[in-house]
């Protein structure tokens, strides 16, 4: 914790006012914010409606970002987040801090339903990203913040030279096992395939971390935490059935889209993923959609903005028809 | 430097709709530990942001009296309060991070320059008639944390029977420990009672009236 930055984000927001948007965005992720940027830069009136106290989803649950360029040294996410942000209300887009209830999609007015009332516009962005992904096993829920963590930078300091178990292998697992070794005295970073997803840069860096042991072809079945003195977690490698002691665990084997608000009115995939044209136009006429919550190979900043970029300009030409 | 300067300018432009003066009270000690210079230092830089606010410093040892009268059992501490009515506001281990903003928050709501309770919230606080205490414990690395506390601080604000406590967990792991702290943000309410994550006042209020039970 040395070296401790000070955060700041204004959280009182405009009331939304009896006034029609020309574009509002529903989530402040990177891809919602440059959407926002865009549109402000075009001079149509934007709102954007973001629920956390910092706009930046899930760049701001993550220590550093190595892979967005224009930064040669690694740039902190939520110090990223924050750029972004200010860049964003500098062009005079208002931000709402807001959870959106309900949407309406449907006709030439849509309405976002937020605790400070109803925001109309003519067209929207749909950025709400894409939440952990769970395990689905026994304990998972009852231990989730009493062991069970998503999140890394929140509960990582509560171990400090304890032992824990990490779940994926995908960059996300990797990257916050590296973040976790500066806590832990060990990490078992647990795999069901022969092999990790992530990028091999990041691969190499946990190889040489001593206090990550790595078990690949190995599935997590239980949590049991319910014992103080016997907290562990059961494993299966090569069908057979074990037990690890572990203080805690991380699981982060991927996301599921945030598609509550929208399901049925918006067409998506199988898994819930909303399909786009490459000009982010959903099914719905005036919809769009951006970022992670969208159906895509690669979930990163650097695509989210590009998503975000095209969203703006698809709305702002649709405006102009 | 504590506060790089665009952080400075950018709270001052938001201190500039404060209302009510208000005080910021800070309890450190003469042999201070690390957090406890850091925290006092934070609460002199964040009075020089506004003439609104009036700045005291305690000795956690020497001043007993004063740590007694309000409440502070442990360091380092802030009080955020008005110029004569304690709003039961209080941050334990230095609102660093993310908690900044929960910091400027509770300023800005003792002072009167927002409420943003919903109305169902306030006719139930209203009809209070037993203390409550609310212990919020976060890291400062937690993004989801800040609203938690500034839910609990703003209730503390509404009401006299409610006492709110940011409580920063690696600063006080024996709290911590005693409360089976192993996730942020997690409320503990009167002592029996727990909330799990940033949940909507609606959920909260469940909670307390759980504990009153």
């Amino acid at each position: 914790m040395d070296g401790m930055d000070f955060t700041f984000t204004k959280t009182s927001s405009p009331k939304p006012g009896d006034k029609t948007y020309d574009v509002a965005i529903v989530g402040g992720g990177p891809g919602g914010l440059t959407a926002a940027l865009y549109c402000g830069r075009y001079r149509i009136d934007t709102i954007m409606i973001e629920k956390e106290i910092l706009s930046g989803g899930q760049m701001t649950t993550t220590e550093w970002v190595e892979n967005y360029p224009g930064f040669e040294d690694p740039v902190l996410g939520n110090q990223l987040a924050k750029s972004m942000e200010s860049q964003v209300q500098s062009t005079g887009v208002s931000i709402v801090r807001q959870t959106v209830t309900k949407l309406s999609l449907k006709g030439s007015i849509k309405e976002i339903q937020t605790g400070a009332g109803t925001i109309k516009a003519r067209s929207i962005i749909i950025s709400t990203g894409a939440s952990a992904r769970l395990l689905g096993i026994p304990g998972e829920e009852t231990f989730r913040g009493k062991g069970v963590s998503y999140c890394a930078t929140c509960d990582g300091p509560f171990y400090p030279d304890k032992t824990i178990a990490v779940v994926g292998g995908g960059n996300t697992a990797l990257e916050e096992s590296l973040f976790l070794a500066k806590y832990a005295g060990k990490i078992y970073l647990i795999h069901r395939r022969d092999a990790f997803r992530g990028d091999k840069i990041i691969q190499e860096r946990i190889f040489k971390e001593d206090r990550i042991e790595i078990w690949y072809n190995t599935v997590v079945k239980a949590i049991r935490f319910e014992d103080e003195n016997d907290r562990h977690i059961v494993f299966s490698k090569k069908e057979k059935e074990e037990k690890l002691r572990v203080d805690g665990i991380f699981i982060f084997i991927g996301m599921v889209p945030n598609n509550d608000l929208f399901k049925g009115a918006v067409d998506t995939d199988e898994e819930g993923w909303v399909i786009t044209d490459c000009d982010m136009k959903t099914n719905v006429p005036g919809v769009f959609a951006v970022g992670d919550v969208r159906q895509k190979n690669l979930r990163q900043i650097a695509t989210a903005v590009g998503d975000g970029a095209l969203a703006a300009y698809s709305a702002n030409k649709y405006l102009d028809e | 430097m504590l506060l790089n300067d665009d952080v400075k300018i950018e709270v001052r432009e938001t201190f500039k709709d404060l209302k009510d003066k208000i005080k910021l009270i800070a309890f450190t000690q003469k042999i201070e530990c690390h957090y406890c210079e850091e925290n006092r230092k934070l609460a002199q830089v964040i009075s020089e942001l506004s003439d609104r606010i009036q700045l005291e410093i305690y000795d956690f040892q020497q001043d007993k009296e004063m740590a007694e009268k309000y409440g502070i059992d442990k360091i380092p501490a802030l009080v955020v309060m008005g110029e004569d009515r304690d709003d039961h506001i209080r941050f334990f281990g230095m609102p660093g991070g993310y908690e900044f903003t929960s910091l400027i928050e509770a300023v800005r709501t003792v002072s009167g320059s927002q409420s943003a309770l919903s109305e169902e919230t306030r006719k139930y606080l209203d009809g209070l008639d037993t203390d409550i205490h609310l212990q919020v414990f976060v890291t400062p690395t937690c993004p989801y944390c800040p609203p938690a506390v500034i839910l609990a601080h703003q209730m503390a604000q509404y009401s006299d029977h409610v006492r709110a406590d940011m409580v920063e967990s690696i600063e006080f792991p024996h709290l911590a420990n005693r409360y089976n702290i192993q996730g942020v943000p997690r409320t503990v309410i009167n002592e029996t009672e727990y909330l799990e994550g940033a949940a909507p006042e609606a959920a909260l209020i469940e909670k307390i009236k759980k504990a009153l039970e």
